[in-house]
């Protein structure tokens, strides 16, 4: 019988290899492709924070680089100067050094392109630009750049589903540590999302749930020394679960969650390949978004798809939600998880999207979670 | 309030085990300090030397990982408290002796890096701080420039969980096991979670190599010779000390010492990861080896009392003395800020009122000329 099931087990195995052969990993495609004439076709400018984030640069860089390797055009990234302390010019260097280096669409990660981005779509109206995480962007005179794509996301609505989700888990003592200072409307809106869903299973289950809010040691998205410890104090203190939203943050956090042996909620991309102290991620299509609308621009349909104007993503468009394939939870299932989508994509459920800076937090009255903000 | 029971709270064996975490690698690297400048080199280079000591045992690490050797001992370790493995101590030895290894070929590293300085301040009598100087903005040049090569990024990670393949966990002991995934079993006590639980055995190590390098440096032949030379090398001279060779020795030691508190920082802070930054901590050596008027026992109280300073600034939210959920630093509602600029400014405030009374090397910074008289 033993030996039947080890059979059959390798079986499966092996069928799972064949059924899986065409969808290329991105991690396996190269970061660094040599072109024959030195121009590159697609390129991606990335946002602060390390290419290979784990996160939101990395999750944006894989579709730009999926897209091109299954169409066989020349990719590549920049990554503007000085790093975190990357100013308008050195973001619109990057751009500049992009555009003249061939590129046709550009996709520029990150709410701060937004100035640099307006001067290189104005300089060269014959590239396309693609502003993740953006607004429509106009020149001066108030005419909309339609060489530039917005693309944003609900992500209030990814958020709100990772603090339902893990509440329901049985987790009641929560933590959220959050990058650009709270002044990112991105993680602002992922914040205010995942206390609006803790408060909603809390409420559901009778329960009082506490969640400590921070944006300390996160203005530029790294990992530190002083946060590792702030969240090693949290998770000594009680705390059972941190939403680690910056990038390389996550890092720090999940450090301190291996040591304590505790856990971690991920940010962008499903981060339980990272480490096993990740129950769930609050996930938003960048690559899928990337894909899209680089698609739009050589399939002709840029003009009045993309083009100039703003998309935003959420449950509706399928662009935002926790991964299934790796669902480590507990007590709150998948078909729970698929009943709350529903809810969220007929309109039944609505998460507010409000851009909460800072200690705003502090002032919302939620009726079954605390907020102690740091 | 009963002082016992605050004495062994949590708080207090978190404290600990959090401040010696930033305690010890300020401590060793300031030893380092001492041991050039008691030759007669003054060494500004430590935050150099640090950042390129964190990328060799880093990048050491790196390649014992592409092995798979420390996910794969650790993964099986990590079994051991639900019970389904026995507890594999030759596995948890195995993988202290690769953290021991990797401080090793840091130390070997770091002590050839310190050689420039050696050499330009030695033979070439340039001017130390400006030699100094220069290798602070090599390291993280260079170590920039490596990390790139092979991580196409600015920081060279690991893994997600890196840190805790080096670290100590109670339940490797039986205690303190998960039962559900907010419910554990019996801990250790106070003097476990603070000596035993998720501390780095590498600190101990690091502690007992400062006792060494101390003794070593106050007690034997060599240690006074080495001093004589910072003090009056025309008089070592005079009576057969080959002072060039002392100062050669004094430096390599130095950056041996400086590269292991590098590596340290950056596997138990930085969740071993190597970015050409340590955050400015070899300056801050430097403050505490000034500021315990270069004499070990003093440094080592110098950093401690920095690191427990920084601990509490980036934990003081969360410190519960009387385990009765009111947080007393943040009940204070003093702003956070102050909390930061708190190690910062004792340090400034100390090194003000003892600096007058603290003596440096006679011939520090002065180049050996055996013309001079």
């Amino acid at each position: 019988m033993k030996k039947f099931l080890a059979m059959l087990l390798a079986m499966v195995m092996m069928l799972g290899c064949v059924a899986f052969a065409d969808a290329v990993n991105p991690d396996d495609i190269p970061d660094t492709v040599t072109s024959a004439d030195g121009k590159y076709e697609i390129a991606f400018v990335t946002d602060v924070g390390q290419l290979k984030d784990k996160s939101f640069n990395q999750g944006t860089w894989n579709g730009v680089k999926s897209y091109a390797a299954a169409n066989n055009l020349t990719y590549k990234y920049y990554q503007p100067a000085n790093g975190n302390e990357a100013t308008d010019d050195d973001r619109y260097d990057a751009m500049k050094a992009a555009a003249e280096g061939g590129a046709k669409v550009v996709v520029a990660a990150g709410f701060m392109q937004g100035t640099a981005l307006t001067k290189a779509a104005i300089e060269f109206p014959a590239v396309n630009f693609v502003f993740i995480d953006g607004w429509p962007l106009s020149d001066a005179e108030g005419n909309v750049l339609t060489n530039v794509a917005a693309i944003s996301f609900q992500e209030e609505q990814a958020g709100y589903l990772a603090g339902y989700a893990v509440v329901r888990d049985g987790f009641t003592k929560l933590g959220f540590s959050g990058g650009g200072g709270g002044t990112n409307a991105a993680c602002d809106r992922y914040g205010y999302g995942f206390a609006q869903g803790a408060n909603a299973a809390a409420a559901e289950m009778g329960v009082q749930v506490e969640l400590r809010y921070s944006w300390q040691y996160g203005a530029s998205f790294s990992a530190s020394s002083e946060l590792q410890t702030m969240v090693a104090g949290w998770y000594q203190s009680g705390t059972e679960i941190v939403f680690a939203c910056g990038g390389s943050m996550f890092q720090s956090i999940v450090a301190a969650a291996a040591a304590a042996d505790k856990y971690v909620v991920g940010v962008d991309v499903d981060q339980s390949y990272e480490s096993e102290t990740v129950v769930t991620s609050a996930l938003k299509g960048i690559a899928e978004a990337a894909q899209l609308s680089i698609a739009s621009n050589y399939d002709g349909t840029w003009a009045e798809t993309y083009g100039g104007k703003l998309t935003v993503l959420g449950a509706n468009q399928n662009a935002v939600g926790l991964p299934t394939d790796t669902w480590s939870m507990e007590i709150f299932t998948v078909a729970e998880y698929e009943k709350l989508m529903a809810s969220m994509k007929d309109g039944s459920l609505v998460v507010s999207a409000e851009d909460l800076q800072a200690d705003a937090i502090t002032k919302v009255d939620f009726s079954n979670l605390t907020v102690i903000y740091e | 309030m009963d002082i016992l029971a605050i004495l062994q709270s949590d708080s207090m064996a978190f404290l600990i085990r959090q401040t010696l975490l930033f305690a010890v690698p300020l401590m060793i690297v300031a030893l380092a300090g001492v041991f050039s400048e008691r030759s007669g080199v003054i060494n500004l280079a430590l935050e150099g030397i640090m950042i390129f000591g964190a990328f060799v045992g880093v990048l050491f690490v790196n390649a014992v990982e592409n092995a798979g050797w420390f996910t794969t001992a650790y993964e099986t370790l990590k079994q051991v408290p639900s019970g389904k493995a026995a507890m594999d101590f030759g596995l948890l030895v195995q993988t202290q002796g690769f953290a021991l290894l990797a401080m090793l070929m840091t130390a070997v590293a770091c002590c050839l890096f310190s050689m420039l300085l050696a050499f330009a301040a030695i033979h070439l009598r340039a001017d130390q701080t400006i030699a100094g100087t220069a290798l602070n903005m090599l390291a993280p040049a260079l170590v920039l420039f490596f990390v790139r090569m092979i991580a196409n990024q600015n920081t060279l990670n690991i893994g997600g969980e890196a840190s805790s393949w080096f670290m100590l966990k109670e339940s490797y002991f039986g205690f303190g096991i998960k039962l559900t995934r907010t419910t554990k079993t019996a801990s250790m006590g106070f003097l476990g979670k603070a000596f035993i639980d998720q501390v780095y055995p590498m600190t101990y190590v690091c502690i007992l190599l400062f006792i060494v390098m101390a003794i070593f440096m106050y007690k034997t032949r060599f240690g006074l010779r080495l001093r004589a030379c910072g003090e009056n090398p025309q008089a070592a001279d005079s009576l057969g000390i080959n002072v060039f060779k002392m100062r050669y020795a004094g430096v390599g030691i130095s950056g041996a010492l400086a590269g292991i508190g590098g590596f340290l920082y950056a596997t138990t802070t930085m969740n071993c990861s190597s970015n050409g930054d340590v955050a400015g901590f070899g300056f801050l050596a430097l403050a505490v080896m000034i500021f315990g008027n270069w004499k070990p026992l003093n440094i080592a109280l110098a950093s401690l009392l920095f690191g427990l300073l920084k601990c509490v600034s980036a934990s003081y939210s969360t410190l519960d003395f009387n385990a009765d959920r009111i947080y007393e630093f943040k009940e204070l509602g003093i702003s956070k800020h102050v909390y930061n600029l708190m190690p910062y400014i004792i340090t400034l405030l100390v090194l003000g009122f003892t600096s007058k009374r603290s003596r440096a090397p006679k011939a520090e910074g002065i180049p050996y000329d055996k013309s001079v008289r």
